[in-house]
Order: C-alpha cells, then structure tokens, then sequence
C-alpha cells in the first residue's frame, strides 16, 4: 500500500518545492540581471549588486533589519524565560490571566496590534524610531518564546528547584544549574521562532517606525513601485544569510552527533552552531557598518532629517551632498501629503519637507513652519519668476522651489488620437473605447481636479453638489472604465506602453517620453492643476542651520541640473530648465517638461480644511467602489 | 517557591503596558470624538454606525472575509496532502522536506511577495508559459487571483507544518490495528487519521486565517491600488485620511469578528477532544 502510493506523493512534492522555490529562484536569476526588465533576461551582470552596495538605504535596511532580530531574539529570550519559570510558580489565577493576555498579540490580526504600537508610542510621545520598533518587536516576540517554553517547564517535577536548594543551592544555582538546562530545547526553538518573526514582521515594523529607520520589509514596501532590480540583489542576499543560518542550524548538529556520538546532543549541538550564526550575521553588521569615517568637514558629525516623496531626487545628489558637508542624510518618503501631514502634526521633527502647494499653505497656517532665514539663501535670483510668490507663499519666506510642473494625460500614441483627446478632454477617461485600458492616478486632490475640471468646474470648488457630481463622475470611471489605480507603477508601465493612457505629473510624462517615444503628453483644454513641490523647514527642525545649507545645495547649477535630469521633474532653476529643455538637453522636443503657464483655466490648489475632508472621505469611497466592481 | 514567582512581576507590568494599554487605547479612540487627543475626550458611536450603515464597508468586510476563505480552503486542500505525504516518508526525507517548507517561510515575507511581481506582470513568465499553451494573453498581475496566489503562498507553510505535526504525533499502531479489524484504506484515514490530525487542521486554519483576513500589503502589491480590502482599509485611515477614531473602529470590529471566530473554532477543537486541552 505504501510503496503504490509514492509516484503521486512524490510529484506533489515536486510540484510543492517547484511552487515554493520558483519565485525565489526568478528573482535570483533576475537579480543578475544586465537590463533593468524584471521579464526580460539580458545578459549576466553584477550592477545590482554595485549599486545596492552603494545605496546606503539598502545596507541601512539590511543592518536595522538584523540588528532588531538578533537584539529583540536575545532580550525576549532571556525575558521570556524568566517570566515562565516566575509565572509557573504563580497562582493559577495569575497564569491563566497572563496567558490570555499573552493571546492577544498571537490571535489579534496583526494590523491591530500594530495599531495598538503606534497610538501607544503617540500617546506617550516616545519619539519613533530604532528604539520604538525594537520594544514592538521584543513585545511580540516574548508570548511566542513563553508559548514554547512554558510546556517544557510544565512537563519538569515542580519539585526539582526545591530539591536543589535542599541540598544547598542557592535559589540562582537552581534556576541556572538545574531548571534552564532542562528546559533548553524549549528556549532555543523560541528564540528561533523570535528571531523569524522579527525578520519577517512588516506591519508592526511599518506602523511604529519613523525618523527615516527602515527596515527590509518597509524598503521594499516603498520601493517597490519602481522597477528596481537592486531589489532582487539585497533580497538574493537575504535568502543567502538567511539560508545558510538555517543550514548552519540544520545540519550541523548531524556533523556533531556524528563526531562526538554520545551525550548531550541535544543540547550542546544546537547552541553552538547558533551561536556559529549569530557571529555570522554579527559579522555581516560590522561590515555594513564599517564605512563610517570621521572627517573635518565643517558639518561632519551632524545629521539631517529629509522627508519627501519617493523616487524625486537624483541618485548622486544626497551622496554628493554628505560629501561637500561631511553631514549625515537621512531620508525618508512618503507617498502622499496627507501621509507626510499625519506626521508632521503628530511632532516628529524633520529639518527638510518637500510637500506641496496647498500642503504649505496648510502648513504655515497651522504654524508647523519657520520662516527661511533669507541671509543664508542664496538661490533666489537663479528660480523662475514663475515658481515665486504664489498665493500658498505670497512672500516667499517659508519655501523654495524644488520641482514644478502640471497634471495631464499620458498618452500612447498609437492607440490614442490626439482629436479625441482635444475633442473629449479629461472625459476621454469616461471613454469606453479605452475601457480597461487606462491609469488612475491614486491622489485624491488629483483624481478630483480631473473630475471637477471635466464637468467644467473650479478645482478649487468649495459647493458640495459639484463635489458631488465629481465623485459620480469618478464612481461611473471606475464602474464602468475598469481602470487601475496606481501611483508611481504609471511610471515603468507607460514607458513600456502598457495601457493606452494614463492621469500623470508632468515629470513623469518628460520621463515617459524620454524613454518610450510612441508616449505624448497632453493638457486638456479645460484646464488643469499648475502645482509646486518645494523644500521647507519645520518650526521644530533640529538643524535648520544644515538645512538652509541643503537647499542651497539642491539649487544650484550642476545639483539642480542632473537631478532634474534624472527623475525628469522641471527644475525651478531658470538656467537649468532652459538648458535641458533646448537643443541637446536630455528633454529637447518634450512638451512635458515645459509647463504650461498663463494659461487662465489652470490653477493652483488651494487648502480648505473642509472640502479637504470631504474629498479624502470620497476618494476612499471611490476606491471602495472599484474594489468592490471587480 | 516564592522567590520564583516575584520572577514573572517585571513581565506583568510589562505586559500591562506593551499588551493591554495599546489594545485599551484602539478602544478608547474607536469611542470618541475626532481628534488625536486623550485629554479633551467626548464618548460617541458615531464611527461604528458609519460603519454598520455603509454597504460599501460592509462589502469589503465581507470580501475580505471570503479571499480569507478560499485562501483557507486552498491552503487546506493543497496543504493536507502535501503533510501526509511528508509524514509518510522516511525520517531523513521528513527533516529534509520540512526543512525545504521552513526555508521561504525564514524569509522575509516582502520579499517573498516582490518575488511574485516579475513572474506575474505582463510579459513575465508564467503569461509566456500560459500563451504558450494556448490561453493567450491573461492577466495576472493586478487581478484577484494574484492576491489569493500570494496568500497561498504566503501562508501555506504555516498549515502544511501544524498538519504535518500532528500527523507525525499519531500512533503509527493505531494505522496497524486498524487494518488488522479489516477497514480499508479509506476507512482508516477517515475514521482514525482525519480525527486525529484535527488539531493540526485547526491550528492551521486559525493560522492561515487570520493574517489573510487582516494582510494589506499582499493586495497592496499583487492586486494594485483598485483592490481594497479591510486591512487596506485600515491602514488609509491612519496613514492617509488620518481618521484615527474611525480606523480604530474598524480595527475594533474586526479584533472582535476574529475574537468570535477563534472561540468558535477552540469551541470545535475542545468538542472534538473530549474537552482535553494541552
């Protein structure tokens, strides 16, 4: 019976492992790869890997990440342990009561209890960070270590510790010389299951962190919007350290049990070889953390905190920066200002915001600015005149542009005709000729300026029936369109020509067409939104000194050119806007990168605290629906 | 004696803070009015009637619970074979194979999920595999099927190692006796094996349920920004609209729902076992 039933089991399981290992495996095989494709295969090269040595972000990652396992495994250990060996000394009534609470992290969905972190952190106004994410982890991590150990003390005689200091030990020696030794294969298999879960853990990690500490999960998290082979390098990395510590574990003890035969295997065995791991990532850390050098640069030592969005700022910039000033940068993103705002309200200092228009303006009024200290800019004259004194910062005394630019359609040109799109405007989205063929962009201050403006309203509306009407508008788009919703996917998805169009910035758009020449950039007639990302200093900025310095930095010439070059964002910079836009510049003959400006139906975004409210609670609604369509 | 037990005293006031306090604060927040503050707090229900009232909400509740379910029941299906099968074999083999499960699931569980995104989009292997055998250009990326294909693979591991652990526990002479009384294959492996694995099966249905019901980043990534579910939900409204009353609400509801499920299923487990736990 059992030999007939092998050939069956035996594909299953090859199918298993093939279903397990298959993804792990492409992305190894892509990790090497020479294109930036994540299907395409085009020859064998180590660039990833240069270039996820070089990004300090992924080592940082790296280091946070193991640091926190290796640190939250020992402490919940060792804390773990001795809580068990008191609790199962304690009253009945007591153990009970602390095992369901134990249950609470174990049998809660875990965006509960990393909800629980966060307001918890807030509430106390403990500063989030390295230290908030390794007390989160040390507290999911013990129940898991007591739930392994707490069985092997209860299978020990309860009389063991008393017998051993009948006959002189004292209470210490006990716990040491007698309980922990017998209990050692339930402490080791938590500590390993502390150490997985630490390394696994995302949603705790992603809800309690802050001040730019990241680790691998919340990097990839936010970076995976981009295409980004390096990705698919430190995540082949993981798979080593991570592989070769389990072999470690695994097989070692059978090379032990081989060599020694007899005695204590099941102890010894299992403690050295982890021990032989834990030295291993150890080592791993040291060396990501070695390249740190002191220097006497006039910032060297000092830090700076930058918060802006993902994926807008050249590759070079802040590397060049931390090397003209010896300074530390720091940086973290965000995906949308409402996000960026949440924090920023919430007291957590940055020294650098790049928001928005309309997000400054709230900004200044609820008082989380300073004003810039003029006598230390000296990049006002370069800016365009067009990119000063706007209504969010008439004065020009809190901010300074970064990037600037407009919102339109994205279009292939060879699906889509350019009468259609003058003839329909912003309604072509509405057009069921591009049914499932079309990019919403997930912004809700976009997606209803393109709503108010195609039913011929002011973006700026503040009449809850227009609002109305955008959101029926956008509901019958999402209903009936089956359009995706994305963010920054638009990016690497229209330069491959993936849908026929697409909502979109107008920096993407010059980027999209630099790469793909079949894309056009068109703004609709009916007016569009003319917006300003620019960097400012928060009332509560720990180095604002550092930070006039980095603004200064990002303003000049050959910083302002190549990053603007690089994401493809127009630079506010007069000279460099010219010089990229005219002939030979990299964005020569791209209407994109040239703003439309005077044009009387475009605005810029106004805040108004209470259509604000009403627009995020539609926009949800809106994704709600299409969710709920498909 | 009772040296030992003033052990535990640290970890209860740890507990007390890092356990209850965060649980009774989603609490308190999901009771009161806007605003992110304990001090100036007014009692009200209003979120949780704004959540009962809305179909929309309720809908995706409901969604979000079925892709759980099937998650579930795939992971059952594919994972109860796989784990017999495993439990059949050899010693050296069952270390081997358990060892090839554990291995992904030591591996970070983003990282994991990236891995999918290649495979699946346009282009990518799998549509080559599937055009090539005829079903033309499907797609992958983005669609409720990729969300489901990464929770199976996700959370898979976690039933077939709970159902594998209890099938190893079984009495390998109860199979023997069986067969000597004359029941046929079948009959043994319902009568004697399915029951006795039944914790197993329980335990990895709790485990494959519940981070499935509550997992935001796997639709988040494979199922793109068109597909919301609770977890989705939630997480807007903290970290984008910045309701937290309201999120806290929703995560209330949804601690609860799971809270029920679980007595249910412990209540099924303790049926099942004569009311002996361990």
């Amino acid at each position: 019976m059992k030999k007939k039933k092998r050939p069956i089991g035996r594909t299953l399981m090859i199918l298993m492992v093939i279903f397990f290992y298959l993804p792990i495996l492409y992305m190894i095989i892509f990790s090497f790869n020479e294109g930036k494709s994540l299907t395409a295969f085009t020859g064998f090269s180590l660039r990833w890997y240069k270039h996820m040595l070089e990004s300090r972000d992924m080592m940082e990652a790296l280091y946070t990440t193991f640091s926190i396992a290796l640190l939250a495994t020992f402490i919940s250990t060792v804390a773990g342990t001795i809580a068990a060996i008191g609790l199962s000394k304690s009253k009945k009534l007591v153990r009970d009561l602390m095992e369901q609470v134990n249950n609470l992290p174990l049998m809660n969905p875990e965006i509960v209890t990393a909800i629980g972190f966060m307001l918890l952190f807030i509430t106390f106004k403990v500063e989030k960070g390295y230290v908030t994410m390794l007390l989160a982890h040390i507290a999911f991590c013990i129940p898991y270590v007591m739930l392994s150990v707490m069985p092997k003390i209860r299978s020990l005689d309860p009389n063991l510790a008393d017998a051993a200091m009948d006959l002189g030990a004292t209470p210490w020696q006990a716990l040491t010389k007698v309980i922990v030794p017998q209990i050692t294969p339930g402490i080791v298999s938590g500590a390993l299951i502390a150490f997985t879960m630490s390394v696994d853990d995302f949603i705790i990690s992603y809800f309690v962190t802050g001040s730019g500490v990241k680790n691998l999960s919340i990097m990839v998290y936010t970076m995976s919007k981009r295409i980004n082979p390096s990705i698919n390098a430190i995540s082949t990395l993981v798979v080593v350290i991570i592989t070769t510590v389990l072999l470690i574990i695994n097989v070692a003890p059978i090379f032990l049990e081989k060599r020694e035969k007899k005695a204590e295997i099941g102890k010894k065995s299992l403690v050295l070889p982890g021990a032989v791991a834990v030295c291993a990532i150890l080592g791993i850390i040291l060396l990501v953390n070695m390249n740190k050098e002191s220097s006497d640069l006039p910032y060297a030592g000092q830090t700076l905190y930058v918060y802006m969005p993902g994926e807008y700022i050249g590759e070079e910039v802040v590397p060049d920066f931390e090397e003209q000033t010896g300074a530390m940068v720091v940086m973290e993103n965000f995906d949308s200002n409402e996000q960026m705002y949440i924090k920023v309200a919430n007291g957590e200092a940055y020294d650098i915001i790049i928001p928005s228009d309309y997000m400054i303006q709230r900004l200044i009024e609820e008082g989380y600015l300073q004003t810039l200290d003029q006598s230390r800019l000296d990049c006002m004259d370069e800016l365009l005149d067009a990119v000063k004194s706007q209504p969010y910062d008439a004065e020009n005394a809190y901010s300074v542009s970064y990037f600037w630019g407009t919102v339109g359609i994205v279009y292939d040109k060879t699906k889509v005709s350019l009468e259609d799109l003058e003839k329909e405007g912003f309604n072509i989205f509405l057009d069921e000729k591009y049914k499932n063929d079309i990019y919403l962009y997930d912004s809700e201050r976009d997606s209803f300026m393109m709503a108010l403006k195609a039913l011929g309203y002011s973006m700026n509306t503040e009449d809850t029936d227009e609002l109305q009407a955008a959101y029926e508008w956008l509901v019958q788009c999402v209903t009936t369109m089956e359009p995706e919703i994305v963010t920054d996917e638009i990016i690497d998805n229209m330069a491959q020509g993936r849908k026929a169009l697409g909502l979109c910035y107008s920096g993407d758009a010059a980027y999209i067409m630099s790469e793909n020449e079949n894309m056009g950039f068109y703004m609709p007639e009916e007016g569009t939104n003319l917006w300003f990302d620019s960097m400012v200093i928060p009332a509560n900025a720990e180095n604002p000194e550092l930070a006039h310095e980095f603004i200064n930095f990002v303003c000049s010439y050959e910083i302002a050119y190549d990053n603007s070059a690089y994401v493809g964002y127009t630079s506010p910079n007069q000279e460099v806007m010219e010089d990229l836009s005219g002939e030979g510049g990299d964005f020569e003959g791209i209407n994109a990168y040239l703003p439309r400006t005077d044009y009387v139906k475009d605005e810029v975004f106004v805040y108004n605290a209470e259509t604000r409210k009403v627009i995020s609670n539609l926009w949800s609604k809106v994704k709600i629906t299409a969710s709920n369509a498909n | 004696m009772k040296k030992f037990s003033q052990l535990a005293l640290p970890y209860i006031i740890w507990a007390a803070m890092m356990l209850i306090l965060p649980m009774a604060l989603i609490a308190l927040y999901s009771f009161t009015e806007h605003g992110n503050s304990i001090i100036s707090f007014s009692f009200t229900l209003e979120h949780y009637v704004k959540f009962f009232t809305d179909p929309d909400f309720l809908l995706i509740l409901w969604r979000s619970m079925m892709i759980a379910v099937k998650t579930t029941i795939i992971c059952l299906l594919l994972g109860y074979p796989v784990a017999y099968f495993i439990a059949r074999s050899s010693e050296r083999l069952q270390n081997m194979l358990v060892l090839c499960i554990t291995i992904p699931m030591w591996i970070n569980m983003l990282v994991r999920t990236y891995a999918w995104i290649g495979l699946l989009s346009e282009g990518g292997l799998i549509q080559q595999i599937l055009s090539f055998l005829g079903f033309g250009e499907v797609e992958l990326l983005y669609t409720e099927g990729a969300v489901l294909l990464g929770m199976v693979y996700n959370f898979l591991p976690f039933m077939i190692l709970q159902i594998n652990t209890s099938l190893c526990k079984m009495d390998h002479s109860l199979l023997e006796a069986a067969a000597d009384l004359g029941a046929n294959p079948v009959q043994t492996f319902r009568r004697v094996t399915l029951p006795l694995s039944l914790p197993g099966v329980i335990n990895g249905i709790t485990l494959v349920f519940l981070p499935a019901v509550s997992s935001f980043f796997i639709p988040k990534l494979l199922g793109g920004g068109q597909y919301f579910l609770i977890g989705n939900m939630i997480e807007n409204q903290f970290i984008t609209v910045g309701e937290w009353n309201f999120g806290s609400a929703i995560s209330v509801i949804m601690a609860v729902i799971m809270m029920l499920l679980m007595m249910a299923v412990k209540k099924v487990e303790i049926r099942n076992h004569g009311g002996k736990e361990d």
